[in-house]
């Protein structure tokens, strides 16, 4: 090196390699979270297209994060009347409700031998936190049947650490058959109109024929009842994510 | 109808007005009205010229403005007097102020005694026969006739009916569109008459509106949306009890 030199060569980098993985980003995940989808009706657009802005503005100030049901959540909300003001709530999403700005979602626990349900509100300005604890789809959009499970598939340890995944990995789907306690059930949940896939039945044969009786099979092929949201899903996703950019 | 936040975590349920196209359309002098005030005829959403008589069109042309849909009439003091074609903007009202709103309720058609009046009906067994849903005895014997007015079914709602004392939480300037507390008569997208207070206990409320109307061509400029103080909103953090 000599210092003071009239034409001091210039340092050129290397050329980096640039890596294109096509394959993932075309595999990126579009999660648009359901509140988002207006329901069918005769209401007027403007409503939702408000509600959404409303939606928007407090996803900006405050994370909400991408969960379905199955997911291990623990939610902190400020409480009045609790010490340090905040309480913890963790439990398996079971149920998510509700359109716009009054969606739902419900946490179910086993504390101490007693099951607890909490239904909070994603838009609720008193929630503080909300961190997914274990990725985990189930076989059923609604799990309200693990109140007739038995309570070990509903416990889950309070003090568990949020477990670590990447962001472009797909969510594992659990096929867990749960065991049911003995009947009467809250729901009967072996007739075809709950539609659910993640119970072992273990009663005879005759009882699950007689269960079909109430299959109702026209249903799935009456147009009436078509709501076909794949457009309207688009839509909303590229406006939420350009307000969300910026 | 939407759900909304106050600070200190309470959660209130909201109607959501939007004021579309109104106009004031004629002025009526104290005299002419018979009345003791003065009167002013707004209308409001525009509509079809076609399907109403040439005497009421004569209205909406003299204020040049096209045919509405819905027209009534406000008893207004003298000072309020707005010339007839002004349009009439929801920032006319400000959060905080108390509001009463007028609409036809739902139409049910033909409804029965229990539906319409919330009478008990009689037992599902015990032997009743073919009397569940009745209205049982309709007088006394002393009296010997059926009183004027005795509740009996008949046709159900479609009536214009007021629920009074709603608070406006918010007002957005950009879309005309007024947040109402509580429910209001009638179904989505139906035709509303909002008109302030009669209550005595809110009138400290109405303090300071814009006066006698908000003129969008003015001098103030108005933000996007206007809050009650009581509200949260969605820039701020989430709320916290110290």
């Amino acid at each position: 090196r000599r210092s003071g030199d009239a034409e001091p060569a210039k340092f050129k980098p290397p050329p980096k390699p640039v890596i294109v993985d096509r394959q993932r980003q075309t595999a990126e995940r579009r999660f648009l979270s359901p509140e988002f989808i207006p329901p069918r009706g005769r209401t007027n657009p403007l409503k939702f297209l408000i509600e959404r802005k409303d939606m928007i503005q407090r996803r900006k100030v405050f994370n909400i994060p991408e969960f379905y049901v199955g997911h291990i959540l623990a939610v902190t909300t400020a409480d009045p009347n609790a010490n340090g003001k905040t309480s913890r709530f963790v439990g398996i999403c079971i149920q998510r409700g509700g359109k716009g700005l009054g969606a739902t979602f419900v946490l179910r626990n086993v504390i101490e031998d007693q099951g607890v349900e909490i239904c909070y509100e994603l838009y609720n300005p008193r929630i503080q936190e909300i961190t997914v604890l274990k990725l985990e789809k189930r076989l059923d959009d609604n799990l309200m049947y693990l109140r007739d499970a038995l309570p070990e598939y509903s416990t889950f340890d309070v003090n568990m650490k949020p477990q670590s995944y990447l962001d472009s990995e797909e969510v594992p789907v659990n096929k867990l058959q749960v065991r049911m306690k003995p009947k009467p059930w809250s729901k009967r949940w072996e007739r075809p109109k709950y539609r659910i896939k993640g119970i072992k039945f273990e009663l005879p044969e005759e009882k699950m024929k007689e269960a079909q009786k109430w299959n109702k099979p026209w249903l799935e092929f009456d147009m009436m009842r078509e709501y076909d949201t794949s457009k309207i899903e688009e839509k909303i996703w590229k406006e939420v994510n350009e307000e969300l950019k910026k | 109808m939407m759900p909304m936040w106050t600070k200190s975590g309470k959660k209130h349920a909201v109607t959501l007005l939007k004021v579309q196209d109104c106009h004031v359309l004629k002025y009526i002098s104290k005299e002419d009205s018979d009345g003791k005030s003065p009167r002013l005829i707004v209308g409001g959403k525009n509509g079809s010229p076609f399907s109403r008589s040439e005497s009421e069109m004569k209205i909406f042309r003299e204020a040049g403005v096209p045919r509405k849909q819905k027209v009534t009439t406000f008893n207004v003091t003298d000072d309020a007097i707005i010339k007839p074609g002004t349009p009439l903007y929801a920032a006319h009202f400000r959060p905080g102020q108390v509001v009463d709103v007028t609409a036809k309720t739902i139409g049910k058609g033909f409804q029965g005694v229990m539906k319409r009046w919330g009478f008990k009906g009689q037992p599902a067994t015990h032997g009743q026969t073919k009397t569940h849903r009745r209205p049982g005895a309709i007088s006394t014997n002393k009296a010997s006739k059926v009183y004027r007015g005795k509740k009996m079914p008949g046709r159900m709602g479609n009536i214009y009916r007021t629920s009074f004392g709603l608070k406006v939480w918010r007002i957005n300037t950009k879309h005309d569109i007024i947040y109402v507390n509580g429910s209001v008569p009638g179904h989505k997208n139906c035709l509303v008459k909002v008109k302030d207070t009669k209550l005595p206990g809110y009138k400290d409320c109405n303090k300071n509106p814009p006066f006698p109307t908000y003129f969008a061509d003015g001098d103030e400029e108005l933000p996007e949306d206007l809050y009650d103080e009581e509200i949260f909103q969605f820039t701020d953090p989430s709320v916290t009890y110290a």
